[in-house]
């Protein structure tokens, strides 16, 4: 295990010697390497890291892919559940311009959309400026290869009281079967004061796709505005998915944060919100569906360290045949954060006797005015409810289809757009009914 | 229609039915009286089809079929209905949506078509009338929220929608107002026909004062001691049960 993981190290560093595309500053990237010289890869003696071995993941040496042809049709039907929405298309982690919309028709007066790569040289201050803004806690080695291999991402910048109606989709499909390909995009969002932004972050696989998927997010949001973001989670089960998300909140500023992470053989996501101004309201969402030897791993780390804001946590876990859940947040608040409301649940619920959960929610209270509360539960169907679904004619199967599909719909029903949250619960449906337990 | 004979029934090693006799003909109304314990509920639940009991020997025949021998939801598409005296909450599945696919698994088994949304939300409102209830609860998660009368209206709007030809009703007065009381016993008897049949399990007589029965049976001690007509109920809610379970000898 160690050493695949120092080949791997070597790897990046021998890539960033001989690649010359990298999109952000040498300087940038150079700390960036310097943190993977030095850093660790977490194993399981670290807290955070306990349910989740990472000697999986690295089984593979991945490959950065050569910008590959793509049947359009692929991408098509995966944008078409989205009609409504700008498109981005990134495909084994390189942009992909003949299939996404126009850039420069997005782009209007206080709108930049921005690819890292398309930076002139010298210009990529406020990007680095964002990231280095960040206050990171949770800190892990990943978010620093990414950065320093950075090839591709994006920056968006909305200026004060800007508003994109649509939502943005972007789409990071990966196609490559032959090697394990290597996918790090960044996407850097600025929000000014009251500006408005949605976006769908969709990662996806054509059929038995072999990749890492690193991404890097982060968010800065302004007084007063407001993001909306909906993570899907759908790559091949021969994809591991390991990615680092960091917003930070002036004053009144708004993060809706949505999950759903359905594919991969491995995913950890790892969330870390910073409350800098009060009056702030963060609400996370999500849900983790897992088959076969599926290891799904939602990490938050919410730092309240400002007054009067409000955090509000709801995942959902369903977990079939042999994979395994694994849910880890931390709500800290600190000694200044009067009248902090944060609310934290994780539910369960387990398919099969072979699944499993760790559970951990967490608050760590250091001031005394605050409204906090946390849960956690780990069950089956409720066999009452089963029963009675079945007295009135409708069979075991549907029945539990039905009760399951209504554990879901709780933090579905909260997807503010229409096209995307019935394609999320066409995605949890067709899942359910592949798995064993639906078998009519 | 339903021909019990001898039915010995036990959970988790106790014995709970002891000897069952009991014969429902199309067109009857058969109430089910008796001390606390006695064995309703389980009479109930075994008819249905509920798991975690153990049949120990006899038998129960419904329409020619071995009532025991089928899942439970085949009995509801063969015609049986089970009124819960505990309605089950079920947060997430949309009360109207649940009633509809119940109906159709239904008609789908009698080979006839299903009904599409249209005509299922005209033959709902018509059955809703019988019941009385209130339309914003049809938009709810099945009994999520409800009060105790809602949850027993909404079972009897269940069965008005899903026809049965047997129906048992669970203790369907407990918990109820005379209000409630009244309204869900008018729906029961604007449903009465002479070709179904209904099993009322109650412990007070009050019920039968408005779902006036043809037999009344006391159940001791998982068997039936007694049988007779309204008359018995009247007789019991004078005299309690004591009565019956004190004499050495009764014929069933």
């Amino acid at each position: 295990m160690t050493e695949t993981l120092n080949i791997f190290k070597d790897w990046v560093q021998d890539q960033s010697r001989k690649g010359s595309d990298f999109v952000l500053s040498k300087d940038f990237r150079q700390r960036s390497l310097s943190e993977v010289r030095t850093e660790n890869f977490p194993t399981r003696k670290n807290e955070e890291w306990r349910y989740t071995p990472l000697s999986s993941v690295f089984d593979r040496q991945p490959s950065f892919a050569a910008e590959a042809e793509v049947n359009p049709a692929d991408v098509e039907q995966l944008t078409a559940a989205f009609a409504d929405a700008h498109h981005l298309v990134f495909i084994d982690g390189h942009f992909n311009r003949t299939l996404s919309d126009e850039i420069s028709v997005l782009a209007r007066d206080g709108i930049a959309i921005n690819l890292l790569e398309d930076l002139e040289p010298g210009s990529q201050d406020e990007v680095e400026r964002v990231i280095k803004n960040a206050k990171l806690t949770d800190d892990n080695i990943f978010r620093h290869i990414t950065q320093g291999l950075a090839r591709t991402g994006l920056f968006i910048e909305l200026q004060k009281n800007i508003e994109i109606t649509k939502p943005l989709h972007l789409l990071f499909l990966g196609t490559q079967s032959g090697k394990t390909t290597l996918s790090n995009p960044i996407n850097v969002v600025h929000l000014n004061p009251n500006s408005r932004l949605k976006i769908i972050q969709q990662f996806a696989s054509v059929t038995a796709t072999k990749a890492l998927t690193i991404p890097a997010d982060y968010f800065q949001i302004d007084e007063g505005a407001a993001l909306e973001i909906y993570k899907l989670g759908l790559e091949s089960d021969e994809t591991d998915h390991l990615s680092n998300t960091y917003a930070q909140l002036a004053d009144a500023g708004s993060l809706n944060h949505h999950q759903y992470l359905f594919g991969s053989r491995f995913t950890r996501t790892n969330t870390e919100i910073n409350f800098a101004g009060s009056g702030s309201e963060v609400v996370l969402r999500g849900i983790y569906l897992g088959d076969k030897s599926q290891h799904l791993d939602i990490r938050t780390y919410v730092d309240h360290a400002q007054p009067n804001c409000m955090s509000d946590q709801h995942f959902r876990g369903i977990m079939n045949d042999h994979s395994r859940g694994v849910f880890n947040g931390l709500v800290l608040v600190r000694e200044h954060a009067q009248k902090t409301n944060a609310q934290q649940s994780n539910k369960n619920l387990l398919l099969s006797r072979d699944a499993r959960v760790d559970t951990k929610p967490q608050l760590e209270i250091h001031a005394d005015d605050v409204k906090c509360a946390h849960g956690a539960t780990i069950g089956e169907l409720d066999e009452n409810a089963l029963f009675y679904l079945q007295s009135r004619g409708i069979s075991k199967q549907d029945a539990a289809l039905m009760l399951t599909r209504a554990f879901a719909t709780e933090i579905t029903q909260e997807v503010k757009l229409d096209s995307l949250r019935e394609y999320i619960q066409a995605e949890i449906e067709a899942r359910l009914m592949e798995a064993q337990n639906f078998h009519v | 229609m339903l021909s019990i004979k001898n039915l010995n029934v036990s959970a988790e090693g106790k014995t709970i039915l002891n000897g069952l006799n009991l014969e429902v003909n199309k067109g009857e109304i058969h109430a089910i009286m008796g001390p606390n314990g006695s064995g309703k509920s389980t009479l109930a639940h075994v008819l249905s089809g509920r798991s975690g009991y153990q049949v120990e020997s006899g038998s129960a025949s419904y329409n020619g079929l071995d009532l025991l021998d089928m899942l439970p939801e085949i009995r509801a598409r063969e015609g049986i209905f089970l009124a819960f005296q505990y309605p089950i909450e079920i947060p997430g599945v949309n009360n109207t949506s649940f009633l509809k696919k119940a109906l159709n698994e239904i008609r789908k088994h009698r080979g006839e078509e299903e009904l599409d949304a249209i005509d299922f939300l005209q033959l709902i409102k018509k059955q809703m009338q019988l019941v009385e209830m209130k339309e914003d609860l049809l938009r709810r998660p099945v009994n999520q929220g409800f009060s105790g009368g809602e949850k027993k209206r909404n079972e009897i709007l269940q069965m008005a929608v899903l026809d049965p030809k047997l129906a048992i009703l669970d203790e369907t007065d407990s918990g109820l107002d005379i209000d409630a009381l009244r309204i869900v016993a008018g729906g029961v008897n604007k449903l009465r026909s002479k070709d179904n049949a209904f099993v009322v399990i109650t412990h007070y007589q009050r019920l039968l004062d408005y779902i006036v029965p043809d037999f009344v049976h006391v159940l001791s001690d998982g068997k039936i001691i007694k049988s007779g007509t309204k008359e018995l109920a009247l007789e019991l809610e004078d005299r309690g049960y004591d009565w019956l379970t004190n004499e050495p000898e009764t014929v069933a």
